[in-house]
């Protein structure tokens, strides 16, 4: 173990060089960035892959198993090959800007969340580095803001096609959103509060003697929940629910238009998956009690960020869709109400924990 | 006694949009068209246009010999074709005037009934797709696998299967059948009391389920809905039992009902109806008597003096009528099927008006309607 431990410590030594050079070469934030996006990246094909495997496994199927050998590995690279080799066909009836500028707004709305994310917390010479592109005080706000541009991106396409499918489910998309949005903010308030910061890393680090899943339980509950109507997942993905408006919002899509649409999706679920096991599950801590077991706080971050994946996976084998009303209704009156509940006691615990 | 309007008269306001479903659309079966007029969510007013895979089948069946016609009752609807089958040989069989084997009236019945339970199987099956739940659907296509073997093991064939002859069967019983049969049955039983269990315990389920697409028993009888439809609102009718044919008189089952009419009472009839058959097709198991499974001359070319029948027989989905006219030549005179998933299809757009889209594919999907039978 010992061994793991010196090279990791001599690869993030290396990695500390950059950040101390911080102000003086801002492409040093442009390379941490470019590896963060690309990591995500890399993790949203693990939950494509995951997705696949592990819902087969659910549903008593076997998944990809002829490209890329009896596991299926290369399964997704058949795929980007076929989307990059479609034709893209861009409707006369659509907003040709609009079209075009809806996978793009959502994608980016995904790759700013990935800024403010912290991996891990080098402690080296007294001095706290947290391993993320960006570090700000409000950190945790911003996230909550950037996420919300993804809904831009599904109205405009719902708008831009043309197509009666696509509006109707970014009308479904907007009255979810405004649903949503509120408990997911008053959850992170919450968290906000037990943790006296903003701050995803002081969040974090508030969590080093208990995670907030065992301080606020219905706090993780509302927050888990909203998250998967954010990302749209079963059984929230009225904004492309197949059996009543064909794709959704993506109905026009084709080629690689529509893969940066899926992906995106994707990119958001992994991006949600991070930040759930960054505020309610410690973290780069290692479980508590037992501690971090020598490993590096990373990979605690992706191992739990993983389960929270495997977590979505099984709610989408295991339920059917609900109906929009039925969602706006969880939404305001379920939903809100446990958040301000949660929100009073979690202000309650945090000021005895103070 | 009025009911909603099944057509829409008027073009849409300025909140309203006209939404087509179909001809091509992930709901469908096969191909249909609905229109839709909604504002925001809801539907204010639905319209069935059915035609689209027209295939003039009682036209087609007066210029074939009545032999010929026997495997294409098979294709009115591939899910129910053991039935179709059946309905046409009772029909010849009035008109030749003979009379099934014992053995073949048993396996008749034993065939029948695994159709039944493989078209319940995957209508249950569509139905919780379309209200996205795509695991149940894995579920139910891989349960129908093992009755879809069973019927292959006695028809040869897993889809048309073109069994029934008249007077008689197409093939006996393979050796051993009865053991593979009822170890079959019987896992399937424990598999769909514990579907019937997830489903019914089912938060999300019974949300989008209870109280959807209320279908009232009047309604049903005025639009000759039968079938699993209409025993959900109720009404105890159930050819088996009310104009017994073959050898139901001397089975024993009970008729399902459920009594809410919504979608929830409809796929639970369904379920419960395949644990019944499974009944009775371990009834026939026991009861099979041995002898001859056909006539000893099969009647291939057939004459039958002039006249007309009418028989019917109780259908996965609901009553099936077959009316023939012979005037005494090898073709009929004329044909014509009453088809229970018309009935059905009739039923839908009343059922929608007021609802949400959403509700549009739990809806139609429960009612379990055969596009292509619609259209024959």
């Amino acid at each position: 173990m010992g061994i793991f431990v010196d090279i990791y410590d001599a690869i993030m030594n290396f990695l500390i060089f950059f950040f101390s050079t911080w102000e003086l070469a801002p492409w040093v934030r442009g390379i941490v960035g470019g590896a963060v996006i690309g990591g995500v990246f890399g993790g949203a094909l693990v939950m494509v892959y995951l997705e696949r495997k592990f819902l087969g496994d659910i549903q008593s199927r076997i998944g990809p198993n002829r490209v890329g050998g009896r596991f299926g590995l290369l399964q997704l690279i058949a795929d980007a090959v076929k989307l990059f080799t479609k034709e893209d066909i861009i409707p006369a009836n659509a907003d040709k800007w609009l079209f075009i500028g809806a996978p793009i707004v959502a994608l980016t709305s995904g790759f700013l969340m990935v800024a403010v994310i912290p991996f891990d917390l080098l402690v080296i010479k007294g001095n706290e580095y947290a391993l993320a592109v960006s570090t700000m005080d409000v950190s945790i706000l911003y996230l909550e803001a950037v996420s919300a541009l993804a809904i831009f991106g599904i109205f405009m396409a719902g708008w831009g096609s043309g197509s009666k499918y696509s509006l109707l489910a970014g009308f479904r998309n907007i009255a979810k959103m405004i649903g949503y949005e509120v408990p997911l903010g008053i959850t992170i308030i919450s968290v906000a509060v037990m943790a006296h910061s903003l701050d995803i890393v002081e969040i974090v680090k508030a969590q080093s003697s208990i995670w907030f899943i065992i301080a606020q339980p219905m706090g993780f509950v509302v927050f888990g929940i909203a998250l998967l109507a954010d990302v749209g997942r079963i059984p929230f993905d009225q904004t492309e629910a197949e059996e009543e408006l064909i794709a959704g919002w993506a109905t026009e899509y084709s080629g690689m238009r529509w893969g940066l649409a899926f992906f995106a999706e994707y990119f958001h679920a992994v991006v949600g998956a991070i930040v759930v096991s960054l505020i309610f599950l410690g973290g780069w801590n290692g479980l508590p009690l037992i501690g971090n077991l020598w490993i590096p706080g990373i990979f605690w971050v992706i191992v739990k960020a993983i389960f929270v994946m495997m977590g979505m996976i099984w709610v989408r084998g295991a339920l059917p869709r609900l109906r929009i009303d039925q969602v706006s209704d969880i939404g305001w009156k379920v939903l809100i109400p446990l958040a301000m509940l949660n929100l009073v006691w979690s202000t309650i615990i945090g000021l005895m924990w103070a | 006694m009025t009911h909603t309007t099944t057509q829409i008269t008027s073009p849409p306001k300025p909140s309203e949009i006209l939404l087509h479903l179909g001809p091509q659309h992930p709901l469908q079966p096969g191909p249909f068209l609905l229109d839709l007029k909604i504002e925001g969510e809801t539907i204010r007013e639905a319209e069935l246009k059915i035609g689209y895979i027209h295939k003039g089948m009682e036209k087609v069946f007066e210029d074939r010999t009545y032999i010929q016609i026997l495997p294409l009752t098979d294709r009115i609807c591939y899910l129910a074709s053991n039935s179709n089958n059946d309905v046409y040989c009772r029909g010849m069989e009035e008109l030749l005037g003979i009379e099934p084997t014992d053995r073949a009236k048993y396996l008749r019945v034993l065939t029948n009934e695994l159709c039944r339970i493989q078209s319940h199987l995957l209508g249950i099956g569509e139905y919780t797709t379309d209200v996205g739940f795509l695991t149940m659907f894995i579920y139910m296509v891989r349960e129908r696998e093992g009755i879809v073997s069973l019927l292959e093991a006695i028809t040869g064939s897993r889809l048309n299967h073109n069994y029934a002859r008249f007077g008689g069967v197409a093939h006996d019983l393979p050796p051993g059948y009865k053991e593979m049969a009822l170890k079959t049955l019987g896992e399937l039983k424990k598999l769909v009391k514990s579907h019937d269990e997830m489903l019914s315990s089912d938060s999300v389920y019974l949300k989008r389920t209870k109280g959807v697409g209320v279908l009232t028993a009047s309604q049903a009888k005025e639009l000759g809905v039968a079938g699993p439809p209409l025993r959900a609102t109720g009404v105890e009718y159930d050819l088996r039992r009310v104009e017994p044919y073959l050898v139901y008189d001397d089975l024993d089952f009970d008729v399902i009902t459920q009594t809410d009419g919504d979608v929830f009472s409809r796929v639970k009839v369904r379920l419960l109806e395949i644990l019944e058959s499974i009944y009775i097709i371990e009834q026939v198991l026991d009861q099979m008597p041995t002898g001859p499974y056909k006539q000893n001359v099969m009647p291939y070319i057939t004459r039958p003096a002039p006249g007309e029948v009418y028989s019917r027989i109780e259908d996965p989905r609901g009553e099936m009528g077959m009316y023939i006219i012979s005037d005494g030549s090898d073709k009929p005179y004329r044909f014509r099927i009453r088809g229970p998933a018309f009935a059905t299809a009739q039923a839908l757009p009343p059922l929608l008006v007021g609802t949400y889209v959403a509700d549009v594919a739990a809806i139609a999907a429960s009612m379990d309607s055969c596009t292509s039978e619609v259209d024959r």
